[in-house]
């Protein structure tokens, strides 16, 4: 369950668009999101500081992270996440959708750093005042990083939020993943597991949690296969703990009982049979790197 | 009676929109994304200053050597956001100052 509570994407599992749909829905996406003032607005103020080369660097990759932040805050998900999680069915599809973020700025790097090491400098969450803890609440002792029962590539749990179902995209730190390949939905952020030494294992054991993610790559299958997102339906959130939470939405799950051939359901990961597909919320924290 | 001749002359000059390929805009790029391009259209005709009437009508008695006097013109007076878009060989433009956001006569 913990699992699949940063899954931030919906699916439609009765649409009747078909999957086999020709075209490409990564261009689709671009389409639709300069059409729209808002969309069009917040790309382009990544699109800026993603692509201008300073002069030692590519770019500035603070400013584009930033600016990458930006757009997933303020975009309406139907419009952001469909051109980062479009379904592909060629190349031209699949490395559009990998330029998505502009890799060679907020990606890839002159050195791969190794995972665990990556781990330690990474996501610093400036938590917002702190509302009274619920008695019943377990301990956070790990980063939520750390903790694989809580990690979903691309999104992480707020820490310190008081709603657990508050989540923040990963996009835009130093943990920002993307597709590794053209031909897949392997996604992993920018390192390796060379030099871990004893950690071999516990690095191995992050790494592909993000590579070999069933859950994950049916989440965005799926997510890509249901275009229409009208579903996105603000509600009040899930647990209610607090007054504090200001936003929460979530997908309700219509027809989730018909069959759904995208969504595996013999797999490693028993969250993933009774997949709850939501809309991440944002709470009240920014990440602040 | 003032007012209402001032609302009524620029009436002429207003923003419009067209749906098109980035390729229709003819700048070199080669891609398949789109656009809303906007701009302005309409007259300007109605004398906006006292300059805009002199000049008026010293061209009608021919006073003037150079009768191709500028008149206002309907033209942006302020640009959309800029439009950003990934081409056919995975390359990045940005377009600055390319569509209208406001019109006036100026």
């Amino acid at each position: 369950m913990e699992l699949t509570r940063c899954v931030g994407w919906a699916y439609r599992a009765n649409k009747l668009e078909p999957a086999l749909s020709k075209g490409n829905n990564c261009l689709d996406a671009a389409k639709a999101c300069n059409l729209n003032d808002t969309c069009k607005r917040f790309r382009s103020a990544y699109i800026t500081p993603c692509t201008s080369s300073t002069s030692n660097e590519i770019c500035n990759k603070r400013k584009c992270h930033k600016a990458l932040r930006l757009f997933f805050d303020k975009v309406p998900p139907k419009h952001s996440y469909g051109m980062l999680f479009c379904s592909c069915r060629d190349i031209a599809c699949t490395e559009r959708r990998r330029q998505t973020i502009v890799p060679v700025c907020s990606y890839e790097d002159k050195e791969k750093p190794n995972c665990l090491n990556l781990q330690d400098s990474s996501v610093r969450v400036k938590p917002a005042p702190q509302p009274p803890v619920p008695a019943l609440s377990p301990p956070q002792t790990q980063s939520p990083l750390l903790h694989p029962r809580s990690l979903i590539p691309w999104l992480t749990p707020e820490p310190g939020s008081p709603n657990p179902m508050c989540c923040s995209l990963l996009i835009g730190t130093v943990m920002t993943p993307n597709y590794i390949d053209s031909s897949s939905l392997s996604v992993a952020p920018w390192c390796d597991c060379s030099n871990s030494g004893n950690d071999i294992e516990e690095c191995l054991k992050f790494l592909n949690f993000f590579q070999d993610n069933t859950c994950l790559k049916n989440a965005i299958q799926a997510f890509g296969n249901g275009t229409d997102v009208t579903v996105w339906q603000p509600i009040l959130p899930v647990q209610t703990t607090t007054a504090t939470t200001t936003t929460a939405s979530r997908f309700k799950s219509m027809g989730s009982e018909s069959t759904n051939n995208e969504i595996s359901t013999h797999n490693d990961l028993p969250a993933c049979a009774n997949l709850q597909v939501r809309l991440l919320h944002k709470c009240y924290t920014k990440i602040a790197i | 009676k003032g007012r209402r001749g001032q609302k009524g002359k620029n009436r002429g000059c207003v923003l419009a929109e067209i749906h098109l390929n980035v390729t229709d805009l003819d700048l070199g790029y080669e891609t398949k994304e789109e656009l809303i391009f906007r701009y302005c259209s309409g007259s300007c005709d109605a004398a906006e200053t006292t300059y805009d009437k002199i000049l008026k009508n010293l061209t009608r008695k021919k006073k003037l050597v150079n009768d191709k006097v500028r008149q206002a013109c309907c033209r942006p007076t302020a640009y959309d956001d800029d439009l950003s878009f990934l081409d056919d060989k995975l390359v990045y433009h940005i377009l600055k100052k390319h569509s209208a956001k406001r019109c006036g006569c100026v």
